[in-house]
């Protein structure tokens, strides 16, 4: 019983995080039809941001979330201006060829200013003390990831269906030139998507660092690939299905981590998170929770 | 086509660095780094494959390098198996086909980014995982890869070792020559320009997909085995994440589908950051990835296809500057006589079709709906067309014509009603397949793949009687060399009936609206269909081009004894080839019956031009 308790409360707590990235990736994909492949690597370049500013210039954890955040924010606007912008008519395959560069060139930048072998390390926001539940000490600032990744979720959620701003993101996905037409500020549309994008993958790093406790190159792009499973699971075109789906991953990999934590066969968590995308697309690619909407989703 | 292939031609040269070695020319390591180049050059040949041709994205090759060398490590190792490097290597091949099949099986049946999601997870569950098993890798401590061996002369010598790499490159050079001459190649071009296109042309888009990753995954794990060998280890760390993603950027750099600019772009990564480091410092590590990501961006902003594209485009222009000066005189009223459509016997490949009397009903489309989320496209329409008829099919915009083409070629399923072709049902039958029972198509925006020139885009077109095998096709034994001859020899008559002699090599996007449509025309025409259906054939032609088309298709229909089925907005047009006219109007069959008598029905004029006119109309 306290086994399965365990498994819940990890499962749970890491869930949070994922959902929190397939919350990202499922709104750049609503957005734009595109998958963002260096959205958790941007992530990784706010959380050195957020390591400069508090072990270099010692100001206060807030300070190094606030840089985080901002320069992740940056990114994803940069890119967006110089890059995704000149692409308009380009496919989405295309797109996504551009965010591979824009991965290896952040992991290749990380790599050699920062330098690949010796960790950063990354504090606690919460310094309190935290709650025992089966055996597993979850940190306030666990508890404090996972309810911020719902209210990420809803805040979109709310956003995408109930504003004129987020039909326009919609529309834009579907359309990017006949959207302009109807007078939908397209620039604002994309900036908007792929900034926020960013500052989630940036919140998603910072909030799972702490437990870590350091950061290197490739750190959340690992977390990315979670969420891109949470996202498969969820249907790649609902955001409450990405939240959920983070849930169910977090879940899976916390059960696997323990069914074969005697195993030879090294940090399973990676292969069962494989297994489960190869599964989902086999057997039902539109997600295993309901398809909220259209979306994009019909042409992946 | 050269008569002997160029990496026939120059694989003698492969023994050059053995005799240079031994005359004592450049230090052992500088033949290191050449083995180098070989082997990037191998990975990114594999990863065009998939990327340059079939246009979908891996972001896992390197790691399906590490399948192909772990595999050779597991068959060589001295304290396993000991096989000799030779048999590894077909073994190293056949592991990295397999894998991608696994992977490529629940990615490839979708469309879009899928294929990326499965490889970049697949790299993670084998670095941080897989490749970290004992039995496979030892960990960090790794397995030996020895060097080939014959007899008692081992390959130490890197460069002796290079003259094996330059052998095996070559003969993977073969094979790729071997695919894009063949309609393997045009299939996967096609595939990736216009997937309905390509299924339109009888290409099993999903297959072919899936096709163009087990090939690229068997040329990666020969490029693994190379490159295992040459650096005589490999563990868990050999095969990172980022080596998987230099590779897309050597790949799309170089020119996505252009075999000599990935020769080009891999030799210059692999060589890059050994000189570069050399020469100015260590400070100048890694900036290879730097530069080469920042490249990659760049690059796909402007140049989608990469930089071979890019100044392939520059020559293209040069070359087809005259091509455009005829069309600029070609315009307007003076506009030539349409040639005659190819009248091309029925194609050996096909099966047996039964034969259509004058008078039975060739295609059937009964009580068809289809719905797009909330909107009702079409509701229980039904449309008959009888054997040697040109049937028009005429209503407002927005009437559900497309979509009824698009339910019955087989790219769009309804959610009710049937289909059939010849008297079989094919309403369960992918597009690919309705293509070989009989079932022409054409496109309103022109169903050809662009990039590609008018000759290949026939040889596409006939791809359902292609009839010789995959492994036929690599290895040019077998059927593949003399259907290829006859396929060819099908399309040069084509272009020749069409007169089109000068553009036969000329990509299809060149041309003026006006040819792309013959051409286009020509491609549906070229299998001999029973049916053809035209989507708005006379879409963007002067009136005078307009009555050339109506003399056509009297031709395919008198001539070439087949049947059409026309989608038309020229309501002059349809009045003068028609025998029967169907109206569509609100995704319902408004009316049915002999032309002129149809368009005057008031219901019908309502349709078009809305009520109160119908008197005004009627009189015209």
């Amino acid at each position: 019983m306290n086994d399965i308790g365990q498994v819940l409360v990890l499962g749970l707590v890491s869930g949070g995080i994922y959902g929190l990235f397939a919350l990202g990736i499922v709104l750049v994909y609503r957005g734009t039809g595109a998958l963002n492949f260096a959205q958790g690597e941007i992530g990784t370049f706010g959380l050195y941001a957020a390591w400069y500013v508090d072990t270099r210039l010692g100001l206060p954890w807030i300070a190094g979330a606030v840089a985080a955040i901002g320069v992740a924010i940056l990114l994803g606007l940069a890119f967006e201006a110089a890059i995704v912008r000149s692409m308009v008519e380009a496919s989405r395959v295309t797109v996504a060829v551009a965010t591979v560069g824009l991965l290896l060139f952040l992991l290749a930048v990380e790599t050699r200013y920062f330098g690949g072998a010796s960790p950063r390390p990354i504090e606690h926001p919460i310094k309190a003390s935290g709650v025992e539940l089966f055996g597993i000490v979850v940190s306030p600032t666990q508890i404090l990831a996972l309810v911020l990744a719902a209210a990420v979720g809803v805040g979109f959620t709310v956003l995408l269906r109930r504003t004129d701003f987020g039909l326009g993101v919609l529309a834009a996905a579907q359309d990017p030139v006949a959207v302009r037409l109807v007078g939908v500020r397209l620039r604002r549309v994309s900036a908007f998507v792929w900034g926020a994008g960013a500052a989630v993958s940036a919140l998603g790093a910072l909030f799972i660092a702490p437990t870590v406790g350091f950061v290197t190159p490739g750190y959340a792009t690992v977390l990315f690939l979670s969420g891109l499973a949470a996202a498969v699971v969820g249907g790649l075109n609902s955001l409450p299905g990405a939240f959920a789906g983070g849930i169910v991953i977090g879940l899976v990999e916390a059960t696997t981590g323990r069914v074969f934590v005697d195993s030879s066969l090294p940090d399973v968590r990676f292969l069962a998170v494989f297994l489960v995308i190869l599964a989902v697309l086999l057997l039902r690619p539109q997600g295993l929770l309901r398809a909220i909407g259209t979306g994009a989703g019909a042409k992946a | 086509m050269r008569r002997v292939p160029l990496p026939l031609l120059l694989a003698p040269l492969a023994f050059l660095p053995a005799l240079l070695s031994r005359a004592g020319l450049f230090g052992d390591d500088v033949w290191f780094n050449a083995g180098l180049a070989v082997c990037y050059a191998a990975a990114g040949l594999s990863l065009n494959m998939l990327m340059g041709y079939a246009g979908q994205i891996s972001l896992g090759q390197f790691t399906l390098l590490g399948v192909g060398a772990f595999m050779s490590g597991w068959l060589t190792g001295a304290d396993r198996l000991a096989l000799p490097f030779m048999a590894a290597v077909p073994a190293a091949a056949a592991a990295g086909a397999a894998v991608a099949l696994v992977i490529g099986v629940p990615a490839l049946r979708l469309r879009g980014l899928y294929l990326a999601v499965v490889t970049i997870a697949f790299t993670y569950a084998a670095q941080l995982s897989v490749f970290k098993i004992d039995a496979i890798s030892r960990g960090s401590a790794g397995v030996e890869l020895p060097r080939p061996q014959i007899d008692d002369f081992i390959m130490t010598r890197n460069a002796d070792y290079l003259v094996v790499l330059l052998l095996l490159l070559a003969m993977l050079w073969l094979f790729d020559r071997a695919v894009t001459g063949s309609k393997i190649g045009r299939a996967f071009q096609a595939v990736r320009a216009d997937e309905a296109v390509a299924a339109s042309f009888g290409v099993d888009v999903g297959r072919y997909k899936l096709l163009a990753f087990v090939l690229s995954g068997a040329f990666a794990g020969v490029a693994g085995a190379m490159y295992g060998h040459l650096i005589q280890f490999a563990n868990s760390e050999s095969f990172p994440f980022d080596r998987s993603l230099l590779l897309v950027v050597i790949v799309v750099i170089g020119g996505l589908g252009s075999r000599v600019g990935v020769l080009i772009s891999a030799a210059f990564y692999a060589l890059w950051p050994v000189y570069i480091v050399k020469a100015f410092g260590d400070g100048f590590r890694g900036t290879d990835l730097i530069v080469g990501a920042a490249l990659l961006m760049f690059t796909v902003a402007r140049h989608p296809g990469g930089l071979a594209e890019a100044w392939g485009e520059g020559a293209e222009r040069r070359r087809a500057r005259h091509v455009e000066v005829e069309d600029a005189n070609g315009e307007g009223d003076t506009e030539p006589p349409m040639p005659k459509l190819p009248e091309l016997p029925r194609p050996s490949g096909l099966p047996e079709r039964p034969a259509a009397t004058s008078g039975d009903w060739v295609l059937r489309a009964t009580g068809v709906s289809v719905s797009f989320g909330g909107l009702q496209a079409l509701r229980d329409a039904s449309i008959e067309v009888r054997a040697n008829r040109i049937v028009g099919l005429i209503g407002p915009n927005g009437a559900g014509k497309t979509t009824l083409f698009n339910a019955v070629s087989g790219l769009l399923r309804p959610d009710s009603g049937r289909v059939e072709l010849l008297g079989e049902d094919i309403t369960a039958l992918p597009a690919h397949a309705r293509a070989r029972k009989g079932l022409g198509r054409t496109f309103q925006l022109i169903g050809l793949a662009r990039d590609l020139s008018v000759t290949e885009n026939l040889l596409l077109a006939q791809h359902v009687v292609a009839g010789y095998s995959v492994g036929s096709a690599l290895t040019r034994v077998g059927s593949a060399n003399s259907v290829e001859r006859e396929l060819r020899s099908r399309a040069a008559e084509a272009i020749a009936a069409l007169g089109f002699e000068q553009y036969a090599h000329a990509p299809v996007k060149r041309l003026s609206h006006g040819q792309q449509r013959i051409v286009e025309l020509g491609c549906a025409l070229v299998t001999a269909p029973e049916v053809v259906l035209l989507d708005e054939p006379s879409a963007g032609m002067s009136p005078g081009a307009a009555e050339n088309l109506a003399v056509r298709l009297r031709d395919i229909r008198d001539e070439l004894r087949r049947t059409v089925l026309l989608i038309e907005h020229n309501i002059p047009l349809v009045l003068d080839v028609c025998d029967e006219l169907y109206v569509l109007a609100g995704g319902e069959l408004l009316a049915r019956g002999e032309p002129l008598e149809v368009v005057r029905r008031p219901e019908v004029i309502e349709a078009y031009l809305g009520r109160g006119l119908e008197h005004e109309a009627a009189t015209a």
